[in-house]
């Protein structure tokens, strides 16, 4: 306990030396500030004692700090497990995951709404400084920028032990705080007395982008002078390709293949790193085309690059499925309705609606299931794609393209929602992303950004804030002159992460009340008719902070007294720019941030990203026997911790405080060990790598897998079981709630225990088989409630599978290379697309690649199965009580980090 | 009535004021431990020995805290609502016995020293329904000047609850007053410890055992825990009621509910488990030693049923609101009217007999 500095005490009297050390000695206080010193030392001591964590998680860290609270590290020993969803009780806000422009609004007005005395914990790289985010449009370079922070916890994520240490620095730090006194002439360091002292963070306002209030005349001059423009004008710029033809009888693919022997000899002079590192920086590359100025678009490969076959995806319908269907679209619907281009039909915009319908309900086979949507910027044009799939004949793939203009705002597609439901957001979300209309959309705004943010920022002639180079590595981190850290800041005019249109006029009209991001997505009560008295409805807005919206998730819930009759989900609010990165990172360096989509499967995201790429390679990737194993092992034991995890949150969301969670959660830990143990991180594994995976099983692990896989796994799926399947209250609560029929699942495009609860045996490890797969006996669990409590249950039972799949893994595991080559810093990547489809703990993840033979995807998208599951939302919750739409959230099992990417 | 006596009133007043706010934080404490054991955890153990001085840090820290009164609440509501709370569930305890009270009382030079507060209300029962009731208020007034969405929904929740489940507390605890003939809580007591059929005694649980679950359950309901804590509903209302109180104002609603766990445990003991009643102790030993241990029991068996009540708080989900009301109004009610009809029934049967 530190003591703060004493002065001797003023003896009037004189006095015997020895007496006085002996006094010293025994009599504790001998001053005025000595006993203020004991006041203080119990000042802090309550306090240090009893910090209240503000309960709110933005992302991965979140998770972790959820953890925290968990059997294993326990931060109740602190006494502060008591986290409080309400600002006004809370001690310490932990600032826990990537803040972003959208959440730092209320993340502001939370922190002014806590009481004083208030801390702030920043937890994890985000938090502190943007982390590997930092680059992207939406994300704030470090809560530090708006809030006094007290600790910095690093990590990405901190460990639950980082984030105790965390806490207990912050115990030291109130330990030597002392006590303002002003009567008594005292200085201290608790600034919330001083009545003069405003604490209060003024609360940032969306325009054209996140503006800082504090900082507005600055912002407003600076935008007005165009530095920006000035800047972004001396950049190299991404090269944009032309979009796929129709082939022509001319030379096959193959022959282009072949590497010209000369460049190749060049290259060797320079290593692969020196060639990014200089094709990033536009200048010169052997082999490569000519060199470029600034502001003209850097250069991409030479033409004689090689194509990967053209498929849409591993399993489809097929070249002569594909050519039958086109002349059968053609017999059907006049001459010219669908061409085939690598592998696709390309369809003008125009006859869209009809080829559609015409899919789903005319076609042998049934085209009922969208499986994806998105959009791809090419040169001439944009075009939008739609992968489409059957439930009755599963693995049928087909991808549609249309084109439409491409220049910005310019485009519009027909809406094809009458036809598939599950494309609206997806829909809303190339809108904002891309900037194409949808003619026909009921409610198209901006999904993941706010209405007036001044961008579409996946087109290509979009440049962040931050923006340094087409892809990294940046030149301001490799140029010997600068040193080995040249802040993003110090380029950006503004000084962060901001930018704003020289044209900008509207600086007046800012509302730092105004509720950007909800306006616009108001439930209208409509449909619903609950009560015959004359009642008025209210609209309560759940989140985005809430506990139980699984993260920065928001609904806005028209309701009737208890009963809901309208709702609208907002989300966005963690939309931290995944994709928009991901064209800028080269292939390998992508899986990093794969595992931070959902963050409860990083396993299964790596292996969705690493088949989409492997697609492209081809042979070049041929992954080894024990390899394919070792995927197929974590990602079991993947699927069943996240459907742990999710069995025991819905329990929680049901009101069922954090013990079934908790207990649900302890096999997770140690399949976290397993991870941790292969891979080096609990949470972000980043393991597998194209072709295999990053490193052999350690010596060792296998023994601990097989005890925890054949001694634990299945008594704690039967301990689940029997606690929670027959408890009265969780079946009333969960039986009939949230229907969602068979053909609504496959109308919006529900993926996964949701789907496959309302009876459709749709999984893509048996729809799609990748990997091996095809060579383990397993169920496809379904259920026929169509209610959370199936959805529940299914999840029980596919842990069941799980298990069953693990112990054919396990016991099949051959010996062998893990990978097909050596390990390789720098992989080369054939032009083409790929989409590749795995089935994700929260249902179809698919990525969609396109490459253009350069170092980066040209264009990277993933099919999120959470974010797709919530177009469902609304129609699962209408009729039903307050406190029902959260159990079926929960049922949902919603991940923000991958709803918002 | 005797200065001294003012004088024992006084002292008991702050005795067990005192005693029930102390046993309060402590009992804040206990329920975090308990949370701790039933998740398979330490709970708080940093402060002091075995996180014994825990509860004086949260008070500290709750004291200490800035008290924040939004701009947008009706304030004079808004300051009253949390002393509602303390305030009824303080009084609640001024009939309640916490040992031998009325004739079984000891006695100094003759003069019966009662353990309640105000001994001899005939009306015990139904005053403490009475405070209970009002208790309500303090919900309902907290939800309302908050002018919070989440506040209102608490509030609104909670006046519907406390309406519907009063009825079948109410109902359910007739039996047992019919059969001792009386509303005085010691004459319950008496009653349960006078009657029996050789060892085994006529507690309430064995006489009266549908009353007993029909009261057990409203009571749950009565105090606002879980299953039935729809007013403050974690996962769904954020923090229910007191969504916007902060320190102290917070922790009065946190002491009112724990002060409302402790009566409605008193009550439990009271009615259905015997109160003081042992084996080894009758209504005629008035010496105090048998005074002293009867007070020893009837803590000991509160501190059991408090120990019940915050084990299923870590156990069970939470029911819907509309589910809440159906169990009140159409399982426990006419429940609690057939359990009427049929002891009112055997008690004429039996009159003759018994």
């Amino acid at each position: 306990m530190p003591t703060p500095p004493t002065t001797r005490p003023e003896w009037t009297i004189p006095i015997d030396p020895a007496l006085q050390a002996e006094l010293e000695k025994h009599v504790l206080v001998t001053s005025w500030d000595e006993l203020l010193g004991v006041v203080d030392t119990i000042y802090n001591w309550g306090r240090r004692s009893a910090l209240w964590p503000l309960g709110f998680g933005l992302a991965c860290c979140g998770i972790e700090m959820i953890c925290t609270a968990s059997s294993r590290f326990d931060i109740a020993r602190f006494g502060a497990e008591v986290f409080r969803g309400s600002p006004r009780q809370a001690d310490v806000m932990i600032v826990s995951g990537t803040v972003t422009k959208t959440m730092m609004p209320m993340i502001a007005r939370l922190y002014d709404q806590m009481p004083e005395p208030k801390y702030v914990i920043s937890m994890g790289a985000c938090a502190s400084g943007g982390g590997p985010f930092k680059e992207g449009y939406n994300v704030v370079s470090g809560i530090d920028k708006f809030l006094p922070v007290d600790v910095y916890v690093p990590g990405c994520p901190p460990t639950p032990q980082a984030l105790l240490n965390g806490l207990i620095a912050l115990q030291r730090k109130i330990d030597g705080e002392r006590l303002d006194i002003p009567a008594l002439g005292r200085k201290g360091n608790t600034p919330w007395y001083d009545p003069e002292v405003d604490r209060d963070i003024p609360v940032p306002v969306f325009g054209p982008d996140l503006i800082d209030v504090r900082t507005l005349e600055l912002t407003a001059e600076r935008a007005a002078a165009g530095l920006l423009d000035a800047r972004e004008a001396a950049l190299p710029r991404p090269a944009l390709i032309p979009a796929p033809r129709p082939e022509a009888p001319g030379p096959a693919p193959d022959a282009a293949a072949e590497p010209s022997p000369a460049p190749a000899a060049e290259q060797r002079a320079m290593s692969k790193i020196e060639l990014i590192r200089a094709r990033s920086r536009g200048e010169a590359v052997p082999g490569a085309s000519a060199p470029t100025s600034a502001g003209k678009p850097a250069a991409r490969p030479s033409k004689k690059l090689k194509v990967a076959p053209a498929r849409p995806s591993l399993v489809w319908l097929g070249d002569e499925g594909l050519a039958e269907l086109a002349s059968r679209l053609d017999a059907e619907l006049g001459s010219g309705t669908a061409t085939i281009v690598r592998a696709a039909l390309l369809v003008p915009a125009e006859k869209l609606l009809d080829v559609a319908f015409f899919l789903r309900d005319r076609n042998p086979i049934r085209y009922d299931y969208l499986a994806s949507l998105q959009s791809v910027h090419y040169e001439d044009c944009i075009e939008v794609n739609y992968h489409l799939d059957s439930t009755a004949r599963p693995g049928s793939l087909i991808e549609l393209r249309v084109r439409t203009a491409e220049a910005e705002g310019a485009g519009e597609v027909p809406s094809v929602i009458s036809v598939w439901p599950g494309a609206d957001f997806q829909e809303r979300e190339v809108f904002d992303m891309m900037g194409v209309r949808f003619a026909g959309h009921p409610n198209l705004t901006r999904i993941l950004m706010w209405e007036g943010f001044a961008y579409h920022p996946l087109r290509k002639d979009y440049l962040e804030p931050y923006y340094e180079a087409p892809a990294k590595v940046f030149p301001s981190r490799i140029d010997d002159g600068q040193g080995q850290h040249r802040r993003a800041e110090e380029l950006n005019p503004f000084g962060s992460n901001v930018k704003i249109p020289r044209s900008f006029s509207g600086w007046d009209r800012l509302d730092p009340a105004a509720d950007v991001k909800g306006a616009g997505r108001m439930p209208e009560g409509t449909g619903v008719d609950v009560q015959e008295l004359d009642t008025d409805q209210f609209v309560l807005s759940i989140g985005p902070q809430h506990p139980s919206t699984h993260g920065v998730f928001r609904m806005n819930l028209r309701v009737d007294g208890e009963t809901v009759v309208g709702l609208k989900p907002v989300m966005g609010y963690m939309h931290r720019n995944h994709e928009k990165i991901g064209e800028r990172n080269t292939f390998l360096m992508n899986f990093p941030f794969t595992d931070r989509l959902d963050y409860f499967t990083s396993m299964l995201n790596n292996f969705g990203y690493a088949l989409a790429v492997e697609q492209l390679m081809g042979d070049d990737a041929k992954v080894p026997e024990r390899a394919e194993y070792i995927r197929v092992i974590m990602a079991e034991l993947n699927r069943i911790a996240s459907h742990m995890w999710s069995i025991g949150f819905l329990l929680n969301d049901l009101g069922a405080f954090f013990t079934p969670a908790l207990y649900a959660i302890e096999e997770r830990e140690l399949i976290l060990d397993l991870f941790e143990w292969a891979a080096g991180s609990r949470m972000m594994c980043n393991y597998f790598r194209f072709g295999g995976v990053a490193f052999d099983l350690p010596p060792g692990w296998l023994d601990r897998c097989r005890a925890i896989v054949s001694d634990r796994l299945d008594r704690k799926i039967d301990e689940l079981d029997r606690l929670l399947s027959e408890n009265e209250i969780f079946k009333d609560r969960s039986r009939g709630v949230g229907l969602l029929s068979r053909e609504q699942a496959i109308a919006y495009s529900a993926a996964g225990p949701v789907l496959r609860a309302s009876n459709v045996p749709y999984d893509i490890r048996r729809a799609a088989p990748y990997s091996i797969y095809d060579r383990f006996d397993f169920e496809v669990v379904t259920g026929t409630g169509c209610d959370v409590y199936d959805r529940y249950y299914v999840r029980l039972l596919e842990m069941r599978e799980s298990v069953r799949i693990l112990k054919q893994a396990l016991r099949d595991l051959p010996e062998g290379p893990i990978l097909p080559g050596k390990k390789s810093y720098q992989i080369k990547v054939p032009a083409g697309e790929a989409y590749s489809r795995v089935e994700n703990a929260k249902g179809e993840l698919g990525f969609y690649v396109v490459a253009d033979g350069g170092p980066t995807a040209y264009r990277y998208h993933v099919r999120s199965p959470s974010f797709i599951n919530l177009t469902a939302l609304e129609t699962m919750c209408l009729g039903h009580t307050v406190a029902d739409v959260v159990g079926i959230l929960g049922s949902l099992d919603i991940v923000l980090g991958e709803v918002d990417r | 009535m005797a200065t001294w006596q003012i004088a024992v009133i006084l002292v008991k007043i702050f005795l067990i004021v005192g005693l029930f706010q102390g046993a309060v934080a402590y009992m804040i404490l206990l329920e975090r431990k308990i949370a701790a054991w039933a998740q398979d955890r330490i709970g708080p153990n940093r402060c002091g020995p075995l996180g014994l001085l825990q509860p004086l840090a949260d008070g500290a820290k709750m004291l200490l805290k800035e008290d924040v009164i939004p701009g947008y609440v009706n304030k004079p509501l808004y300051i009253l609502a949390p002393a509602i709370a303390i305030v009824m569930a303080t009084i609640g305890f001024a009939v309640v016995p916490f040992g031998p009270a009325g004739l079984d009382a000891p006695t100094v030079n003759g003069n019966p020293i009662h353990f309640q507060i105000a001994p001899n209300v005939d009306i015990g029962i139904l005053y403490v329904f009475a405070i209970g009731s009002l208790a309500v208020y303090a919900v309902i007034l907290g939800g309302y000047a908050s002018n919070n969405k989440y506040s209102f929904l608490g509030g609104l929740r909670n006046s519907a609850q406390i309406i519907s489940y009063e009825i079948p507390l109410g109902l359910s605890v007739l039996g047992m007053v019919m059969l001792a003939r009386s509303l005085e809580l010691n004459d319950v007591m008496s009653w349960q410890d006078r009657n029996g059929l050789g060892p085994i005694p006529a507690w309430g649980v064995f006489v009266q055992p549908l009353a007993f679950l029909i009261f057990l359950v409203s009571a749950f309901a009565e105090t606002n825990r879980l299953p039935f804590d729809l007013a403050e509903a974690e996962q769904e209302l954020v923090g229910g009621f007191h969504t916007e109180y902060s320190a102290m104002k917070f922790g009065m609603f946190f002491l009112g509910e724990y002060l409302h766990v402790i009566t409605v445990s008193f009550l439990t003991v009271i009615l259905f488990f015997g109160g003081w009643d042992a084996p080894f102790l009758g209504v005629e030993d008035t010496s105090w030693i048998a005074a002293v241990l009867k007070v020893g029991v009837i803590f000991f068996k509160v501190t059991l049923m408090v120990i019940f009540i915050m084990w299923i708080r870590w156990t069970l989900p939470r029911f819907r609101y509309d589910q809440l009301m159906n169990l009140a109004w159409k399982a426990l009610i006419p429940l609690a009217l057939l359990n009427l009809v049929v002891t009112m029934v055997l008690i004429q049967l039996f009159r003759g007999v018994g």
